[in-house]
């Protein structure tokens, strides 16, 4: 919950301040990794000046020759270090992210599939979070350690001449500050249009592969390529002036830290001169600036990137936008698991924006074990009811109840109902795992009793690993009824009183369908069902049959009556069993 | 060097110029070297300081020209690297449509659009930092380590021992991180996908009542996936902290050196100041092509998967050109006539047959033909051989005695109408996916073919009328709407030719009921091949193929099927088996 809090802060802050420290040594270690690098060549500028003094005794250089060494030897160590602590302080606030992002959408699971379709959103918004990350490493430590060593390099400098600081620190500040925010500025708008001309080119490419056999019956398809080389160049062309831009403004910071060490040696020359400083630092002064300057100016190269991170976080603000108000916690309500009659009574509902009912005035009822078969055009109502009856929506009017008592939502009546729906999702985790998610605490031997309930202890015996084999991506180890069977299993080990089935054969093919239906008929004969299905085969063992239209009941009977009586629903059955008006005759 | 990368055109007039820039930036550099060393010796000899403000400013002036080098090089690298990767872009996408759609469906839709997008983008990172920077390497190291020696031979050494120890250190701790990565790959990419797994499933776990305990589940294993990577990245960054290590090392044991006989007394203090700026920047391009040793590592990948692809093809290709000389003489008119199939074999990318020694005559009374089998069976593939999308290993098609090859195919391919299961709808207006194979139809037509296949009332109920924008990032329409929309695309296209690849199977019985009147009263005489497993359909059709492991096991009209009480029988009756009584 505390977690959940942070929503309104912001995806960067909370997560600075929570690792403060480790963020802190990162960057020093950062700054110190460049100040070695620095060191190094001013220790060596001033070891050769004073070699070149010809002291009497080596002993003199003692101290400068193993300063050089050590400098050498430390640097690369120092930024080994500083890339491992930057890094884990990274992945850390990666897994605080991914827990928040999770926390943000679990709430609207199911309102995220309306709101934008395709699962490939997640995806993208797992990507985005990712990329958060790199703000950190690519940008954030890099610039607060060139920002403390501009701070150091200008007290020591200050310490010296006053006005020359004042001037260097001017000059430093164009590389460290001037220069990144033109980039920025300049690569901005550009970048977004780039981004655009990217998305419409996807879109274009996507579209004409998925419809490549439209556009070769077509005969269109030299015009499609055309077009789409057309547009390929002109994003070329705007992210070729990006890059000019980045060259111009990297050929100017080197040029300026040119100017920076000309400065710099001058400066140390005429103190030198006045014989303020030994003139064995000049050469020191003259070499440490290359690697310093060098530091200043890669900030304006991870600049270039942050347009990037800024969309990244407009969809993360989006998502955590679009969840409900947290729901304070209700008291866990204890319903009678025994039973599994369902009402509903004269149930309304409306959604917010819409104009029309979703669903008018349904009402009916099943005892407990009693089956029912809803049907439907898209659009007619069927989820709508499922939603209403898993308490995921509250009707606007009427009442859906359960063993006398009303749904109220969807965490108290969690115990209630079980759901296999079109696609249920297999995890990327062993075949067992993926049954036990019914019910944790199962043991082996019900993980296996279930299996062979639904038919697959068979299959599953003979992989290789067994139970302990993994689902490849999304399951494609497994067919379409297979999977539905795995789902299948799942319900049967979470045993609640109430299953609903939502269009769980959609795509397989008939005798996987009709084999699919007996098995769930068999093993959940004495649940009460609620089977919303597209087909008519498998309705004779079905209490009802419901037809839907618009929101409204249509056309409702056992599947005797309904065969005898409506004409309409006979030509519909035959559809399905084409032979049954011959055996008839 | 890569050798992919000589197959591409007009590499070697840019690599030469590209190392001569690196020659030209090297001598800058020795000079920007020179000139900082005599001017910090003039100071340093108590030199009155305007003494040195020649050198300095000349130093300033080998500066900008070093980086306008570079600039240049940049610029020239740029532009051949986008020239290439625009061609290969184009090569790689007509080659795909070249291949066809059963192609793209096998290699994966996502996977091809990302290759020509990403892909190429990579390969273009590529080309353009390590073709550059891999000529540094010689062009810019090797001059400077000879003027090194020529001023110094014991630095000299020092740095060239120096550069295989470092190379091989990299090399080696590379591999170690490979080794170590490998290792663990498995549970590595597990704790990766978490993440995106749990978020994909939100609904499975929802539904499951799991969804809320899964949050701590996240954030523990997000904490493994952070161990894991800690694991490798203490491996991977040795690489190149041996790239930093020793150039570092490297440089202090010049300085050191050079320190030493400096104080022995035969050595003068410029040179040495000469050869201690010159080493860091010898070391400069190796550590530059080893920061972007991945991003080369992966452009390379993606030029090697491009050029699978290109090359491929182009065999393909060449089997059509022979084929097409065979068939010089065009069809003209008339593809009503009798459509003769011969041998027809298809084999998998596996090796399977998928079709088997099909031969065939459908006289032209048979207007439209019933493919129905299991799935998997092979009625999908079929089809694709009768649009020519994919073209069998053996055998062939004629239509009215002209092979359907070459140029004739592409006439054939004109004729045809192909609506599958999920009719791909552009993301474009309602109107223009209608008109997609007629761009150049009036609305008046568009408007009646609307009629026709019963989308008048959507269309009159969205805002937009016909204008409305549908398909990704557009309305969704229903499964039963967008199989009308294709039935639009046949009808105002007038191809006489329409494959229907299992149209019903997925939608409601109430939307199959109305769309199959629909299609049964505007298919008219056309000639019609529709495979489906919605057996119901049979009635209506004039001849019916039964397809069962890639072989056609029976032919012939409903009557006689069921008469013959074969094959067509039994899944029929295995259709009714469910019903009681």
């Amino acid at each position: 919950m505390k977690e959940a809090r942070e929503g309104n802060q912001g995806w960067f802050l909370p997560y600075f301040r929570q690792f403060f420290w480790q963020f802190a040594v990162a960057a020093l270690l950062g700054t110190l990794a460049v100040a070695c690098a620095g060191a190094l060549l001013y220790t060596s500028g001033y070891l050769i000046s004073r070699s070149a003094l010809k002291p009497e005794n080596v002993l003199m250089v003692y101290v400068p020759i193993v300063l050089v060494r050590a400098f050498g030897f430390s640097k690369a160590v120092i930024q080994y270090l500083e890339r491992l602590v930057g890094h884990d302080a990274a992945l850390r606030v990666l897994s605080r992210m991914r827990v928040r992002l999770y926390q943000a959408i679990e709430p609207q699971a199911q309102l995220l599939r309306t709101r934008f379709r395709t699962g490939d959103l997640l995806g993208v918004l797992a990507d985005d979070i990712e990329q958060l990350q790199n703000v950190y490493l690519r940008f954030v430590l890099p610039a607060v350690s060139a920002v403390l060593l501009y701070g150091a390099g200008i007290v020591a400098l200050g310490r010296m001449d006053g006005m020359f600081a004042l001037l260097m620190a001017l000059y430093c500040g164009f590389l460290l500050f001037v220069a990144p925010a033109v980039v920025l500025w300049s690569s901005i708008a550009k970048s977004r249009r780039f981004k655009q001309e990217r998305q419409a080119a996807y879109r274009e490419l996507t579209d004409a592969v998925f419809g490549m056999s439209d556009w070769i019956l077509s005969g269109r398809t030299q015009q499609f390529l055309q077009l789409f080389t057309r547009r390929q160049k002109s994003a070329a062309q705007i992210e070729n002036s990006i890059r000019r831009g980045e060259w111009r403004v990297q050929w100017m910071s080197q040029c300026a830290i040119g100017g920076a060490i000309v400065l710099l040696v001058i400066w140390a020359g005429g103190l030198a001169a006045a014989n303020q400083i030994p003139a064995t630092l000049i050469a020191a002064i003259g070499l440490v600036a290359f690697p310093l300057m060098d530091a200043f100016a890669r900030i304006s190269d991870a600049v270039v990137r942050m347009p990037e991170y800024k969309e990244s976080l407009g969809r993360l603000r989006e998502i955590e936008g679009g969840r409900p108000a947290s729901v304070e916690a209700q008291k866990e309500k204890v319903a009678d698991q025994a039973g599994g009659s369902l009402k509903l009574d004269h149930v309304h509902f409306r959604y917010p924006q819409a104009s029309g009912w979703s669903v008018q005035d349904v009402s009916f009822e099943v005892a407990q074990g009693g089956k029912i078969a809803l049907l439907g055009r898209s659009g007619a109502g069927k989820s709508t009811i499922l939603n209403l009856i898993r308490g995921a929506i509250q009707p606007e009017a009427g009442q859906v109840t359960v063993n006398g008592q009303p749904v109220q939502s969807e965490e108290d009546s969690a115990c209630l109902f079980s759901v296999l729906n079109q696609q249920p999702y297999l995890f990327d985790t062993t075949v067992a795992n993926n049954i036990r998610l019914g019910r944790p605490d199962a043991s082996d031997e019900e993980v296996r009793a279930v299996t062979a309930q639904v038919g697959l202890d068979q299959l599953i015996e003979s992989l290789p690993d067994g139970y302990q084999t993994r689902m490849q991506e999304t399951g494609l180890r497994f067919s379409g009824g297979e999977r539905q069977r795995i789902a299948l299993a799942r319900i049967l080990l979470q045993n609640k009183p109430i299953v609903l089935l939502d269009e769980p054969t959609v795509g397989l093919d008939p005798l996987t369908e009709r084999d699919l239906m007996t098995t769930i008929f068999r093993v959940l004969h004495e649940k009460t069902l609620i089977w919303v299905t597209h087909h008519l085969s498998g309705v004779e063992q079905m209490d009802e049959v419901i037809f839907m239209e618009q929101g409204v009941i249509s056309m409702r009977g056992t599947h005797e009556q309904l065969y005898q009586d409506n004409p309409r629903y006979r030509n519909l059955y035959t559809l399905d069993c084409p032979l049954a008006s011959v055996m008839e005759i | 060097m890569d050798k992919e990368l000589f197959r591409l055109q007009g590499i070697r007039p840019v690599m030469l110029l590209l190392a001569g820039l690196s020659l030209l930036q090297s001598a800058a550099i020795i000079g920007q070297a020179l000139l900082l060393a005599k001017s910090i010796a003039i100071l340093f000899e108590g030199q009155a300081v305007q003494m040195a403000y020649q050198p300095l400013a000349l130093f300033l002036v080998t500066i900008a020209a070093r980086h306008t080098i570079v600039w240049l090089q940049k610029k020239v690298a740029g532009r051949f690297a986008e020239a290439s990767s625009e061609s290969l872009q184009g090569r790689v996408l007509s080659r795909l449509f070249e291949r066809g759609p059963r192609f793209a469906a096998s290699e994966g839709s996502g996977k091809l659009v990302t290759l020509v997008l990403e892909g190429v983008d990579r390969v273009r990172t590529y080309l353009e930092l390590s073709v550059p920077r891999t000529l540094d390497m010689v062009f810019v190291t090797l001059p400077l380590l000879a003027f090194v020696y020529m001023q110094d031979v014991i630095s000299g050494l020092i740095l060239t021992v120096t550069m295989p120890v470092l190379i091989g250190f990299f090399i080696v701790l590379g591999l170690a991180a490979r080794k170590q990565a490998d290792k663990q790959w498995r549970s590595y990419r597990m704790l990766s996908h978490h993440f995106t797994d749990s978020l994909r499933g939100l609904a499975t776990l929802r539904f499951l009542g799991r969804s809320k305990d899964h949050g701590e589940t996240v954030g523990r294993v997000s904490d493994q996936y952070r161990s894991a990577t800690m694991r490798t990245l203490r491996v991977a960054f040795l690489s190149s902290l041996a790239l930093d290590f020793f150039s570092m090392l490297s440089v202090a044991f010049v300085a050191v050196g050079l320190g030493l006989r400096l104080i022995e007394g035969n050595f003068g203090f410029e040179t040495a100041l000469v050869i201690l700026i010159l080493a860091p920047e010898y070391f400069l391009p190796v550590r530059m092509l080893g920061s972007d040793y991945h991003a080369s590592l992966d452009g390379k990948e993606a030029l090697g998967t491009i050029r699978t692809i290109i090359d491929s093809a182009a065999t393909d290709e060449h089997k059509e050109e022979t084929q097409a000389t065979n068939s010089q003489t065009s069809l003209t008119g008339g593809w009503d006539g009798t459509i003769t199939l011969s041998h027809i074999r298809v084999v998998g990318e596996d090796g399977r047959q998928l079709l088997g020694e099909i031969s065939e005559e459908l006289g032209s009374n048979m207007r439209r033909v019933g493919i129905v089998g299991a799935s998997g069976a092979g009625k999908s593939t079929l089809l694709g051989v009768l649009g020519g999308f994919s073209d069998p290993e053996a055998g062939v098609i004629q239509v009215d005695g002209q092979p359907i090859t070459g140029d004739a195919k592409q006439e054939w391919q004109r004729q045809i109408a192909y609506i599958p299961q999920h009719p791909y709808l552009f993301n474009q207006s309602l109107a223009d996916n209608i008109r997609f194979y007629e761009p150049e139809a009036t609305q008046e037509q568009v408007e009646q073919v609307i009629r026709d296949v019963g989308l008048a009332e959507l269309v009159d109920s969205l805002p937009n009328g016909c204008e409305e924008i549908i398909g990704e990032g557009g309305r969704t329409l229903s499964g039963g709407q967008a199989q009308r929309v294709a039935l639009g695309r046949a009808l105002l296209g007038n191809r006489p030719v329409i494959l229907l690849d299992e149209p019903t199977a997925h939608l409601d019985i109430e939307t199959e009921w109305e769309l199959k009147q629909t299609m049964l009263s505007v298919l008219g005489d056309r000639r019609v091949f529709l495979a489906t497993h919605r057996l119901h359909w049979m009635r209506d059709m004039d001849w019916i193929w039964v397809i069962d492991q890639g072989r056609l096991v029976e032919a012939g009209t409903y009557e006689q099927l069921v008469a013959q009480k074969s094959v067509f029988y039994r899944l029929l009756t295995a259709g009714a088996k469910g019903e009681k009584g």
